[in-house]
């Protein structure tokens, strides 16, 4: 694809407030960024997207000083500057927004923002006049934070503000923010876009790296797309559609998420029934959760995160136990069995959190292949494991699902998120699968793989299995499931027909409110 | 040319902590005013005569028999991020229940030594099986409890000497003992083995239980390697929540570390006490294994051939401590060069090890990019 | 394999050649020291855990053989074992190698190593301070009436408590410990048997931890204080120290043991505390049997008690003058045999 056209666009008589220019980034045996040329001026929100592995973050990390560039040069207010540490990078006004938050939990909001970077009289800390700046902060970009708050208190959103307002604190003028609605439901990532433009408007800069390029159109002035380590294009969103842009991105056509026609059959391939889970302190985390999985049907469950989807997830895969209802797998009544007698039974298992509840990180990729089906032949065993089988079908699954490292033998902590995505439905598909339960299953991976978990998604529903579909990707959900309820409050509130319902009003249940328009779905307790 | 340049690329670091220990010591030695390079000269002193030599390598190996099943028994806890100090107290139990079980039976020679095996083994293994209940079933941390019932072993112990096991014929004046195990109860030493590879035999008892020791050695190394117990144990101690979440029941998994654990600490005392005590004397008794066994197991990075090394290598201090105090070199040397040892193992380690995972990730990127647009455009 | 093989011989000639290099020089070494007089003697020592500085039974041996440096001229080499004590059969030999004679081997610990090395170097003479008689010929054993002594300090004890009640504070449960706790019961219940005794012991049956566990023996003396005991004895090595800190802190008595731990304690403070201690003359043992040696007299065993000054009292600081009478009295009654201490309870 031709993109010299669209270049065009970024000459403008105001000077940028950071330009990178020709900026090339080796590691040994790749080339992670290639003449990469990016500039974000003041008061602009300035977007740069790309699929994981394309070299973003290699991008921002170089921009963070916490890579040194092999060639290029980097600009602050046209002054040529070298970064050797991220201090070199916030001296001069550029800070950053991790992904994952940076935060001490047991810490008060203050504490948190000014920790490293303490206001002193004397040997004290100043809390006045810390407590005066941040309220400023707060009320200049409607961060509405609360000082004196614990941050374990906080919801991930306000956690994301805390974030934001830390870096704001040691004078930013640009931010980086780092993927940064990844972890939001659609209306906290509609409250990010509005501090967002608050930001803008009060004349700072703000980098926003995101691969959803609805929200990348909706909230940049101009995009940057990166592919292969390249800058392939800047653009302005007024002239570009979603769809051009993905196309920029991955240098083709997009897939979409569409279930072909219903695969679903009669035989109910897992029953859960009346499950109730208590907490100590506090409303039930699930309250008499009531539903059906049919072989060859995908079953979507919608909710904001942490209305009870872990519990649910944690329901079914024997990681938790019930106070009251029934797990039925086929014939059996499994409420009683281990996780593991679950497992081999025919349960797969993709969980929300791939670094903690899927993979050994620090183990090679043979071993990952074995975690969870270690007592299954030929690559487990009752009592002995067999390496050398479990090598072979660990590269099996790299050759099957795409899966790009060098071997079995690399750990899975250097994979790309994408690709240790990948792994692991590739180790719980290549197994006889009854029930696959799949929390998440493209959070955080690019569209090339997003597309193949989809495919894999879709063929096994084809063959018969039973899934459960656990995700905050609304579209994913509409576009995979044949049954979708909707968890609010540990409860299921509603039960959709996903061939009519819109994101909107998926959205209202989601959020508790009974949508204005009725759904096809208004009366849950008759329908689940 | 690969598996040579492979095995480098392992023990390099390793290579260079010791390289680094080495130079830390011998500046602590100039400090105190003795001369560094007469130091590492008694070190490596065997003695003049070859019954000398002889007597120091029987040392040797008789000091790194028990370190090397203490660091082994630590270390099986240590996979699974499961801190068992208590690895002093269940060999101290364990010696005196297999001294006092095998004095009280005569058995065909192969079969007595195997009864007071089982038998130290399952006492190691249900003294280290109490601290493994109570975490699973209460949540007390094993670190605590493991060290209260160190102190419980030893009064426990000193009791099992004194009233049921203790040997009623003792001398005027002796302290208590349990009686001496037969002779069919005794492991034969290798002494006569220095003879036929042409050393000079010891003029003291090598304990041949150090043969036992290599053979559990190899067996745990298959285990860990191998088999199913070894994999759940390895991804329980990587990551605990994966393994849980993937069905590896974390409160199984302590309580069968722990009995494992346990069992091979009470194989700690049985060198000494099949070689050359043959009955338990708390002054004679040899304490302190559980605790270096730790250091052992760190420095050998809970692997069995690592650990082996790491003995070897604690045991040749040992063995050095009289020849330094000849040098002047006070005794406690010895002790703060192991932990120089230690310390610059695992500082050095960690660094190589971050090294290693940047080099991992380089290449998997290498792998990566570069084929992205294909993928999507099938 | 092959390539295991290689690393250990390269290992292996490193070794050699470092061994090579360690035998150029050997001869002199840093504990010797020649003072003049005439003696080709070179004497070997191996201390009990704690090695020399313990100031109570290691430097009590350590005072003969600096007795016997500075009399009688001879030569010594010294070892102290490592903490867990497991390597004093090791220090036997390398003294015995390094053709030191006799070799000391200090306190009852040393019974099974001694007798093992004693059977592999049957030309040496071995001299074992404490423990239990040897089937060897040159393993001589000298004992000392702990029992004894410790009566004298029982009676000190009861002659000085205010409160009525006196304690001990042992090491451990072993037969030593017990004959210390058991003469100095007889002495207190000889004085007055309305004195409540108290005792506690460091630490369980044989364990050595007890010797070595001064912050242990604090709390337990705080707690003796606290209960109204005025006066401790504390047979308990290194551990003794914490002992005294207590009396200090607390204002009272505690009772020294095998050196005169007023002279070897250190600390001002501390000294006014300890009442007397009970001596047992380790340096007299060491400096006899090597003057014996000296003369190439035969080494015997001998058994140390009141009658011939192998135990006794001290009475450095003065805290006891107006009882020495007394002490006197009831040493000579024992000397006499007209009271007969016992070492077992």
């Amino acid at each position: 694809m031709d993109n010299a056209d669209q270049d065009v666009t970024v000459e403008d008589d105001e000077p940028a407030v950071v330009q990178l220019t020709g900026i090339t980034k080796r590691f040994p045996g790749v080339v992670a960024n290639r003449d990469v040329h990016l500039d974000a001026r003041r008061g602009e929100v300035h977007a740069v997207v790309g699929e994981n592995g394309a070299g973003k973050s290699t991008l921002m990390k170089i921009l963070y000083g916490m890579y040194q560039p092999d060639e290029g040069t980097i600009t602050v207010d046209g002054e040529l500057v070298r970064f050797h540490t991220p201090k070199d990078a916030i001296d001069l006004g550029i800070g950053m927004v991790h992904q994952h938050f940076m935060l001490a939990d047991n810490l008060t909001v203050l504490e948190n923002i000014v920790l490293g970077a303490e206001p002193r009289r004397g040997i004290r800390l100043d809390y006045a006049a810390a407590r005066r700046q941040i309220r400023e902060l707060s009320d200049r970009y409607g961060l509405g934070l609360h000082p004196d708050r614990l941050v374990e208190e906080l919801s991930v959103a306000a956690r994301q503000r805390v974030e934001i307002a830390k870096v704001l604190f040691r004078g930013a003028r640009v931010l980086i923010l780092d993927e940064p609605t990844a972890v939001l439901v659609p209306q906290e990532v509609d409250a990010l876009f509005s501090n967002l433009v608050q930001l803008r408007t009060a004349g700072l800069s703000v980098i926003f790296i995101s691969h959803k390029l609805d929200e990348v159109l909706q909230v940049a002035d101009r995009i940057t797309v990166i592919r292969r380590g390249s800058t392939v294009a800047t653009v302005e969103p007024g002239t570009t559609t979603s769809r051009q842009l993905a196309e920029l991105m991955v240098g083709s056509e997009l897939p979409t998420p569409q279930t072909a026609e219903s695969t679903v059959t009669d035989h109910v391939e897992l029953a859960v029934t009346d499950v109730t889970i208590t907490s100590d302190d506090g409303p039930d985390l699930l309250r008499d959760i009531s539903f059906d999985v049919r072989r060859g049907e995908i079953v979507g469950f919608a909710g904001v995160e942490g209305n009870g989807q872990s519990e649910l997830v944690e329901a079914i895969m024997g990681l938790r136990s019930l106070d009251a209802g029934r797990v039925v797998l086929g014939a059996d009544d499994v409420t009683q069995w281990s996780a593991h007698r679950r497992r081999v039974s025919g349960v797969g298992f993709i969980p929300e959190d791939r670094h903690r509840q899927a993979l050994l990180l620090d183990a090679p990729l043979w071993e990952n292949r074995l975690l969870g089906w270690h007592s299954q032949e030929p690559a487990g065993g009752r009592f002995w494991i067999n390496p050398k089988s479990a090598r072979a079908e660990a590269a099996q699954i790299m050759t099957d699902y795409d899966v790009r490292a060098p071997g079995p033998e690399t750990l899975a902590a250097a994979l790309s998120g994408g690709n240790q995505q990948k792994f692991v439905i590739g180790r719980e598909m290549s197994t006889q699968l009854r029930v696959l339960v799949a929390a998440h299953p493209t959070r955080g991976i690019d569209v090339g793989a997003q597309a193949a978990v989809w495919d894999r998604l879709r063929e096994a529903r084809a063959a018969g299995l039973a899934t459960v579909l656990i995700s905050a990707d609304l579209d994913e959900l509409l576009g995979l499931s044949d049954t979708l309820y909707v968890l609010f409050g540990g409860r299921i509130v509603a039960k959709l027909d996903p061939a009519d319902v819109t994101p909107e009003i998926l959205g209202s249940y989601m959020t508790g409110a009974t949508p204005a328009e009725a759904g096809p779905a208004d009366d849950p307790g008759e329908l689940a | 040319m690969t598996r040579l340049l492979g095995w480098w690329r392992r023990m390099a670091p390793t290579l260079v902590a010791l390289g680094v220990a080495l130079v830390i010591t011998a500046l602590f030695i100039l400090i105190i005013g003795e001369n560094p390079l007469r130091a590492l000269a008694a070190l490596f002193d065997f003695g003049e005569t070859s019954v000398a030599q002889a007597n120091s390598i029987g040392v040797w190996i008789n000091r790194a028999a028990p370190l090397f099943l203490a660091g082994l028994a630590v270390s099986i806890g240590f996979r699974m991020g499961l801190f068992n100090i208590g690895v002093e107290g269940q060999y101290r139990i364990a010696t005196v229940v297999a001294a006092g079980v095998g004095a009280a039976l005569v058995l065909p020679a192969p079969l007595h030594v195997l009864v007071i095996v089982v038998a130290a083994m399952a006492a190691g293994a249900v003294y280290a099986a109490i601290p493994a209940v109570l975490k699973v079933t209460r949540g007390v941390s094993e670190v605590i409890s493991t060290i209260m019932l160190n102190s419980i072993a030893i009064a426990l112990a000193a009791w099992m000497v004194r009233v049921p096991f203790v040997d009623p014929d003792l001398g005027p004046g002796e302290n208590v003992a349990t009686r001496r195990i037969a002779e069919s109860g005794q492991f034969p030493g290798l002494n006569e083995l220095f003879g036929v590879i042409g050393l000079e035999e010891p003029r003291r008892p090598v304990h041949g239980f150090v043969v036992v020791a290599i053979v559990v050695g190899i067996v745990m190394a298959i285990v860990l390697s191998r088999s199913r117990f070894g994999f759940e144990l390895r991804a329980t101690g990587l990551n605990p929540f994966a393994a849980t979440a993937n069905g590896i029941s974390s409160k199984a998994m302590i309580i069968k570390a722990m009995l494992v654990s346990g069992a091979l600490a009470g194989l700690v005392g049985l060198p000494d006490l099949l070689g050359s005590a043959h009955r338990f004397q708390a002054d004679s008794f040899v304490s302190g294994y559980g605790f270096t066994g730790i250091a052992v197991a760190l420095l050998g990075r809970n692997k069995p051939v690592g650990i082996a090394l790491a003995a070897l290598l604690f045991a040749f201090l040992d063995r050095a401590g009289p020849s330094l105090q000849s040098e002047g070199i006070p005794p406690a040397a010895v002790i703060i060069m192991q932990g120089i040892v230690v310390l610059s193992v695992l500082v050095v380690d960690e660094v190589a090890r971050r090294g290693m995972l940047r080099r991992e990730e380089r290449r998997a990127r290498a792998q990566d990019p570069a084929t992205v647009t294909e993928e999507v455009a099938r | 394999m092959r390539r295991v093989l290689k690393y250990a011989v390269g290992a292996a000639g490193l070794a050699l050649l470092l061994g090579a290099c360690a035998s150029d020089d050997d001869g002199d070494n840093g504990t010797t020291s020649d003072n003049g007089a005439a003696s080709d003697l070179s004497v070997g020592l191996a201390f009990d855990i704690g090695g020399r500085g313990d100031r109570s039974f290691n430097d009590a041996a350590a005072a003969g053989l600096e007795r016997a440096r500075d009399e009688l001229g001879v030569d010594f080499q010294e070892l102290s074992p490592n903490p867990d004590g497991s390597n004093r059969g090791e220090l036997l030999r390398e003294l015995a190698d390094a053709g030191r004679e006799p070799i000391f081997g200090i306190g009852y610990a040393f019974i099974e190593d001694m007798d093992t090395a004693a059977g592999e170097y049957p030309d040496v003479q071995f001299i074992r301070i404490d423990g239990i008689p040897s089937d060897h010929d040159n393993v001589a054993v000298m004992t000392f009436a702990d029992h004894e002594g410790s009566f004298l300090m029982g009676v000190a004890a009861a002659l000085k408590t205010e409160s009525g009640q006196v304690g001990i504070i042992g090491g451990n449960e072993g037969a030593v410990i017990n004959a210390f706790a058991a003469g100095f019961k007889q002495g207190v219940e000889a004085v007055d048997p309305s004195i409540e005794i108290a005792d506690q012991r460091l630490a369980a049956g044989e364990d050595a931890s007890g010797f070595r566990d001064a912050a242990g023996a604090r709390v337990a003396a705080e707690a003796m204080y606290d209960r109204g005991i005025d006066v401790i004895y504390t047979p308990a090595g290194d551990s003794n120290v914490g002992t005294f800190q207590a009396a200090a802190d607390a204002g009272k008595w505690a009772i020294g043991t095998d050196s005169d731990q007023y002279e070897t304690v250190g600390d001002p403070e501390l000294q006014e505390v300890i009442l007397t201690s009970m001596l047992k003359r380790v340096d007299v043992a060491v400096f006899d049997s090597i003057a014996a040696f000296a003369d190439g007299e035969d080494i015997v065993s001998h058994a140390y008690d009141l009658s011939d000054d192998g135990v006794g009292y001290t009475t450095s600081g003065g805290f006891i003058d107006d009882i020495v009478d007394e002490l006197d009295d009831y040493k000579q009654r024992i000397v006499d045999g007209e009271i007969e201490v016992s070492p077992t309870e």
